[in-house]
């Protein structure tokens, strides 16, 4: 599914506050994030999942996603799991560094020397999984891919203290507002493969769309025929010159 | 003797990619370390996603201050949702409206200003839980 945003990996960090273990989680995703993989990793807080909207919960259908936790309760591999989807794959930092046979990291505000080596070698070892998943050799990545294109005419939902967001449309079915995830993805992919706004390609795009979102069996029809005419408006749009 | 000031509960936003979220934690750790030691306990938002039953059980139990780094207000809505009491709801934006010359920048590393701006925001929730000896009822904004 990693498709839909231009192969990106999710990181979705513990940030457990209470120990160095989870403020060494947190700094090695940012690492990653911001450092080692910038172009093929996204974040979102693991909390979205429950305070946010459909967009955030929608996260891990939208990407594969790594979580790494800083001890073994595994918050963020659960929580993403029983609110999102499965991780591709997890780490966890304690674990790590009795494998590595590091020094246990100190100093939840301010980490100790062992804790800045922890994060080195957690983000190392994240960078490495964000390689695997997206089926790439380790150290073998394009320093800076374009991302995808922005998508037209979506209203993308309010990023908060992570940075991000899946975008997330409003449209009338049946005279309510649905909000429906990743339809602007959606249209980009199936237009980039060709398909058209006739009745093959609207068929296509609507059974991608009801991957990622929830579709009540007694009103598929109107959402089909909402989603088919959103998707010949956005083909339309991307002809204009 | 002074009596034992009732235990708070602080739980901070647990954004990690701006810098208001690292403002909301770096106010936490003030306030649990410097400021209220005794009398607060920092607990991991995180905790609160998994449902874990010692933070569920500590979050019903004793009033909590949640710092938030976003208008989406994570930390408030998940300890409402995990039944427990938010005695006191605090927005760093709020009170970096009110402390404009406290600019915070940085993510991993907060600035000078971000710095102050956390002291400022941890002075201002510590003044405020010096009120609560008598039990808490209800929330309210700093």
């Amino acid at each position: 599914m990693s498709e839909l945003l231009g192969q990106k990996v999710g990181i979705v960090a513990c940030s457990g506050e209470e120990l160095a273990e989870g403020t060494v989680a947190r700094l090695a995703a940012l690492k990653v994030l911001n450092e080692l993989r910038p172009r093929e990793t996204v974040t979102i807080c693991l909390p979205l999942f429950l305070a946010g909207g459909a967009g955030d919960r929608a996260f891990a259908r939208v990407h594969p996603t790594i979580t790494v936790d800083g001890c073994d309760l595994r918050c963020a591999a659960h929580g993403t799991e029983r609110y999102s989807s499965k991780p591709a794959a997890s780490l966890v930092v304690n674990e790590l560094v009795a494998e590595c046979g590091l020094e246990r990291p100190e100093g939840r505000r301010r980490l100790n020397a062992a804790g800045q080596k922890a994060v080195e070698v957690t983000a190392e070892r994240l960078a490495r999984m964000v390689d695997q998943v997206l089926g790439k050799k380790a150290g073998t990545l394009p320093p800076a891919e374009a991302s995808a294109s922005e998508p037209h005419g979506e209203e993308r939902e309010v990023t908060c203290s992570c940075g991000s967001g899946v975008p997330v449309t409003k449209l009338e079915i049946g005279g309510k507002p649905v909000e429906l995830v990743a339809l602007p993805l959606i249209f980009q992919k199936f237009v980039g493969l060709g398909r058209k706004p006739d009745e093959a390609g609207a068929r296509e795009v609507f059974e991608t769309v009801k991957i990622y979102n929830a579709v009540p069996a007694e009103a598929e029809d109107s959402y089909r025929e909402a989603v088919g005419r959103e998707f010949a408006a956005y083909c339309q749009k991307e002809q204009k010159p | 003797m002074t009596p034992t000031p009732p235990t708070v509960v602080v739980v901070p936003c647990s954004g990690i990619g701006k810098t208001f979220g690292t403002v909301s934690r770096e106010a936490a750790y003030e306030l649990c370390e410097e400021l209220r030691p005794k009398s607060t306990r920092l607990m991991a938002m995180a905790k609160l996603v998994l449902g874990e039953p010692a933070a569920q059980d500590l979050i019903t139990r004793h009033p909590a201050v949640t710092i938030d780094g976003c208008k989406q207000m994570c930390a408030s809505k998940m300890v409402k949702q995990s039944g427990g009491t938010v005695a006191r709801e605090v927005a760093v934006l709020d009170v970096f409206r009110r402390h404009k010359n406290l600019k915070p920048e940085g993510i991993a590393e907060l600035n000078e200003g971000g710095r102050k701006l956390a002291r400022v925001l941890a002075e201002e929730v510590a003044e405020s839980l010096d009120g609560m000896g008598q039990g808490v009822k209800g929330g309210g904004h700093v």
